[in-house]
């Protein structure tokens, strides 16, 4: 601790004295501030509205956006319903039927259900941590125009009769063998939505922990962000997994490599492996997010804190790591050895006990207070009644003998709707009654509310508790109809009319949305009377977020500190200011959220829609098989990328702006590096997913060996011993070589660290061509097993490519002094993607080199 | 643990130090129900498919594994429980916003991860128990 003090630590006192937030601001002076603050955030106008990056903004349509492609896909439910209504019915064809299921399924779970989540966090994320935007608005932004790129392209596709027919969980054979791109567009086009699911999680969890205000320590964030920090956390670990097998499936499509043809030693259950490690913890990651909201919504309406925090977080994250334990239970009847089957079985009963423990602890919290039964908590009973009948049947499921007897009937679309209308669509519905007022500073209608409820409560009921009874009786599912006389013709009659009043709920709720409000008085500030932070918004709206960045300390800030929205509003707290007219946020500390750095936020730009655009071509073109255009569009997306981060990222403040006031007293630096910085955290997270979906194909590989007796086939050409090992010095070199440059770079020795990162490009690239020496002798179309080897050398060459680009770029910033020996973020997260970078590269090098060997000495 | 404290450079990597035993804690538990789990399904997939070791002896193997792990998970919730310190300071919820108030609710919530760790891996050995054979 005798370190001395640097020029660039946080100064002043911490946490604020009631003596200097009690201090008035000269009005002046506050109007002054307010003025410039509010120029800073000001929303573009105009045609540039679209560029827009504002959280408010993107945020909102980004759940317009989800919420339009639930409405479609809830259209193909109508039509699916309009053509089950009767017997031998022809209103579509057996194949628009295929479609029809598929996209609805697909859609309702990849273009509604995750994204909607994500959508609706980055709306009120930002308000309950009393932060001006999140992290990384360009990146939302991005993510936005992607999802909204890929997703008009997997619906549009039904309106050219194109769309994928396999079922939504596309399993091989029947998909890797369907006529026509359906297949692709949903391989491809889905991928490309969950590389933005991904980027949108990342930043949602950087958030949570970064952007929190000053003295919101762990323990006392609000539940939503619990819940954020879980979801994301699912996020990333559960869809890489499924985007390693898109990758394989679509290599078997494109090159006909053949992972899932058992002709030439594949294994199509290698996909429902993926898939399911996936599909399993999809499920919560609808589902969590809707406690969330319950969780924000019931303490509010008992008018009490909530009973059990600690243990309603510890649930989540506890449900959050069981869930991933359970996907086997899709795959009960594909002949898995008994006692595998058991692990999976018992570990779905346990996942119940910590569900069951938040359940409990909102029953308690509702007891414990004085319940006002408004609209939000109308929708949030029904879904607690919905969800609970949902999680019987699935007890019923989990037990592998039952599902032996009801797999793929109407007993479990049954099932999963009322999961999913109990866990996904009611609680949604109330949040959107809850958050309304701050999201769009007007109230809904009660009255529209009400009948809303009622209507999809009921017609709900109507039209998947008759389902039970349909699939009992033994109608599978994803049939396109059915022949008279077998007892299904009046439930399904039954199920068909009501589908309807469904649909007719759902339009009363759109209306009610979107119908104009102009004449409607504003809503009061906090019409619930909640305590959490996102209520002490500004009515009429103020794009600014919030005034002044509270101090925090406690759960209910506005509950136990009467004085705060005064001094909120009074700007008396942090960031009160835009002096440099620049939108700025306060980054603090992950545990303990002590103020750490001001960190300016990105503002309006077309950048996110050219990257956007260009990534889109990337994953479409190849539906079509036009590749150079899509590696065209590739180069321009990295580009774009590129030119995006060069200008506006990590750049290094003038030496007079090093330090800044950031009110009360304290002086924060406005550049940080490493740890301390919020882009390090959003690299680190990222690579753990990176690093999932690469140990997915590696666990592929083990896959092949476990279930195939000659896996390797006997006699079979191996990777070449001498590329192998070539490549494994070579990327290990490169590793040392950026290691290198970033001590030297630190040092204040910039010759000499340039020198090391062009040298450890060239490394790279040596390590590149010695994995293609190696997979020279290999023809991956032959058998699976060259087939995994080379997509396992694929994965690597495109990674290594990219480190090459980020060495490059570090290079050319140091040259154009954008990197000095303090301002070095870049080089530090550069280094952390070379670090996971090294580590696959030498994994995979074991693979190829020595598995093998290892391999055909030891299987009987 | 510190109390309130001036701003200080490096403060992540500082509370992260501090902190470094508990955030151990809170993490080892579901590392462990994952190992476990990943042991149960690997070993058993490799006696039944490829036949490499015998099955009894795996589950006897994957038994004794068991009771180990419930040792351990056992023992970081005792810890967490000490850390939690409800005995002595009376608070359960921890919603205080000072330090000792964060140290608490670690503690905490490393003996809840602890107890759902434990019913996990109880649940997910029972076949290894009740199941025999690869069938
Ligand atoms: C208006 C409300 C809805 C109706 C009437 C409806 C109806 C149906 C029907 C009849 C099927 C079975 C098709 C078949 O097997 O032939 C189905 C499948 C499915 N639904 Fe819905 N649904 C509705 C809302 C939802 C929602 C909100 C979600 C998810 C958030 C959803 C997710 C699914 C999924 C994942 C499948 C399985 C698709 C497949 O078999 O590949 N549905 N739906
Ligand atoms: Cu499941």
């Amino acid at each position: 601790m005798t370190k001395e003090p640097s020029d660039t630590a946080p100064r002043g006192p911490f946490p604020p004295e009631e003596a200097m937030l009690a201090e008035p601001v000269p009005p002046e002076l506050d109007a002054a501030r307010t003025a410039r603050l509010r120029a800073a955030w000001k929303a573009p106008t105009g045609w540039r509205y679209w560029s827009a990056v504002n959280n408010t903004e993107v945020g909102k349509w980004y759940s317009l956006t989800a919420l339009f492609f639930m409405l479609c896909a809830g259209v193909m439910a109508l039509i699916i319903r309009l053509q089950l209504a009767v017997p031998e019915n022809e209103l579509v064809s057996s194949d628009r039927f295929s479609q029809l299921f598929t996209l609805h399924g697909s859609a309702m779970m990849f273009l509604f259900a995750v994204p909607m989540f994500e959508a609706i966090s980055i709306l009120i994320l930002p308000g309950m941590l009393g932060a001006r935007d999140m992290p990384f608005p360009r990146l939302s932004a991005f993510g936005y125009w992607c999802f909204l790129i890929g997703g008009v392209f997997v619906i549009g596709s039904i309106l050219f009769d194109a769309a994928p027919t396999s079922g939504w969980f596309m399993y091989p054979p029947l998909a890797t063998q369907a006529e026509g791109p359906g297949s692709d567009i949903w391989l491809l086009g889905l991928s490309f939505i969950e590389v933005a699911s991904i980027a949108a999680a990342v930043e949602l969890i950087v958030g949570t922990l970064k952007c929190r205000p000053p003295g919101m320590r762990v323990n006392l964030m609000p539940l939503y962000a619990w819940y954020v920090m879980v979801v994301g956390g699912m996020i990333l670990f559960a869809f890489p997994p499924l985007i390693a097998g898109d990758f394989l499936f679509e290599l078997e499509r494109s090159f006909d490599w053949p992972f899932f043809d058992p002709t030439r030693g594949g294994d199509p259950m290698l996909w429902q492996h993926l898939f399911w490690i996936f599909g399993h913890p999809e499920v919560y990651i609808i589902f969590l997010p809707s406690i969330a909201i319950a969780a924000m919504i019931i303490p509010t309406a008992a008018r009490r804190p909530i009973v059990g925090y600690s243990w309603i977080v510890l649930s989540a994250v506890g449900t959050g790591f069981l869930s991933f334990g359970l996907w086997v239970h899709h795959m009960f009847t594909t002949g898995l050895p008994n006692i595998s089957l058991g692990f999976f079985s018992a570990a779905s009963e346990a996942v119940v006990i910590p569900t069951g423990v938040q359940l409990f602890a909102f029953l308690a919290t509702l007891m414990a207070g004085r319940v006002k039964m408004s609209l939000p908590m109308l929708w949030i009973a029904g879904a607690l009644a919905i969800f609970t009948t949902g999680g019987l049947t699935g007890l019923m499921l989990a037990i592998a003998p039952f599902d032996f007897q009801v797999h793929d009937t109407y007993f479990v679309v049954a099932h999963l709707h009322y999961t999913l209308f109990g866990g996904m669509i009611f609680p949604v519905m109330a949040g959107v009654y809850y958050f309304y007022p701050f999201i769009a500073k007007k109230l809904l209608s009660e009255r529209l509310g009400r009948w809303a409820f009622w209507l999809i409560f009921t017609g709900f009921n109507v039209t998947f508790l008759p389902m039970h009874l349909t699939g009992l009786l033994g109608m599978p599912r994803r049939v396109y109809t059915y022949p008279t006389g077998l007892g299904w013709d009046g439930l399904n009659l039954v199920s068909s009319l009501a589908a309807f009043v469904i649909a007719a709920g759902f339009a009363v709720f759109v209306w009610d949305l979107v119908r104009p409000k102009g004449g409607q008085p504003l809503a009061p500030r906090n019409p619930w009377d909640a305590g959490t932070l996102e209520w002490t918004h500004d009515v009429p709206e103020e794009t600014w977020g919030v005034r002044s960045i509270p101090h925090v300390t406690s759960r209910y800030p506005l509950w136990d500190d009467p004085a705060l929205l005064a001094r909120i509003d009074a700007g008396r707290y942090y960031l009160p200011d835009a002096e440099t007219g620049r939108r700025e946020t306060l980054i603090t500390s992950v545990i303990d959220a002590e103020p750490m750095q001001i960190q300016r936020v990105t503002g309006p730009s077309w950048i996110p829609h050219v990257a956007a655009g260009f990534t889109g071509g990337a994953f479409i073109f190849p539906t079509f098989h036009l590749y150079w255009p899509a590696i065209l569009c590739g180069i321009c997306a990295v580009s774009a990328i590129l030119w995006w981060l060069w200008r506006d990222t990590a750049r290094p403040p003038a030496p007079e702006d090093e330090m800044r006031d950031a009110g009360l007293g304290l002086r924060l630096p406005t550049y940080a590096a490493g740890p301390s910085s919020a882009g390090w955290w959003a690299m680190w997270i990222t690579m753990f997913g990176d690093a999932t979906a690469f140990s997915s194909v590696i666990f592929g590989f083990f896959f092949y060996w476990t279930a195939q007796p000659d896996f390797p086939p006997p006699g079979a050409a191996h990777a070449d011993g001498t590329g192998t090992a070539l490549a494994a010095l070579a990327f290990a070199a490169a590793w040392g070589l950026a290691r290198a440059a970033q001590r030297l770079n630190r040092g204040g020795r910039r010759e000499p660290a340039r020198l090391a990162l062009g040298a450890g490009a060239v490394a790279a690239a040596a390590g590149i061509g010695g994995l293609l020496l190696a997979v020279a002798p290999l023809s991956p179309s032959s058998h699976v097993y060259p087939a995994i080897l080379c997509a396992i050398a694929v994965w690597i060459i495109a990674h290594a490519g990219l480190g090459i680009v980020m060495l490059l770029y570090c290079l050319a910033g140091s040259l154009a002094g954008k990197l000095t020996p303090r301002h070095d973020a870049d080089l530090q997260n550069v280094m952390l993607f070379w670090h996971f970078l090294a580590a696959s590269a030498l994994v995979a090098c074991a693979v190829l080199g020595l598995a093998p060997g290892l391999m055909t000495g030891g299987a009987p | 643990m510190s109390e309130e404290h001036a701003p200080r450079p490096e403060e992540d990597r500082r509370e992260f130090a501090e902190e470094t035993e508990s955030l151990w804690r809170v993490t080892f538990a579901p590392a462990l129900w994952a190992l476990h789990f990943l042991a149960c399904y690997g070993l058993v997939s490799l006696a039944c498919a490829r036949g490499l070791f015998p099955i009894g002896a795996t589950r006897a193997g994957l038994v004794g594994l068991t009771l180990l792990v419930l040792a351990g998970i056992a023992w970081l919730g005792w810890r967490g429980f000490r850390q939690w310190d409800v005995h002595s300071t009376g608070r359960r919820a921890n919603p205080g916003g000072h330090a000792e108030d964060r140290h608490q609710f670690l503690g905490h919530a490393a003996f809840l991860l602890a107890i759902i760790s434990f019913i996990g891996v109880i649940f997910v050995s029972l076949p290894l128990i009740m199941l025999e054979g690869c069938r």
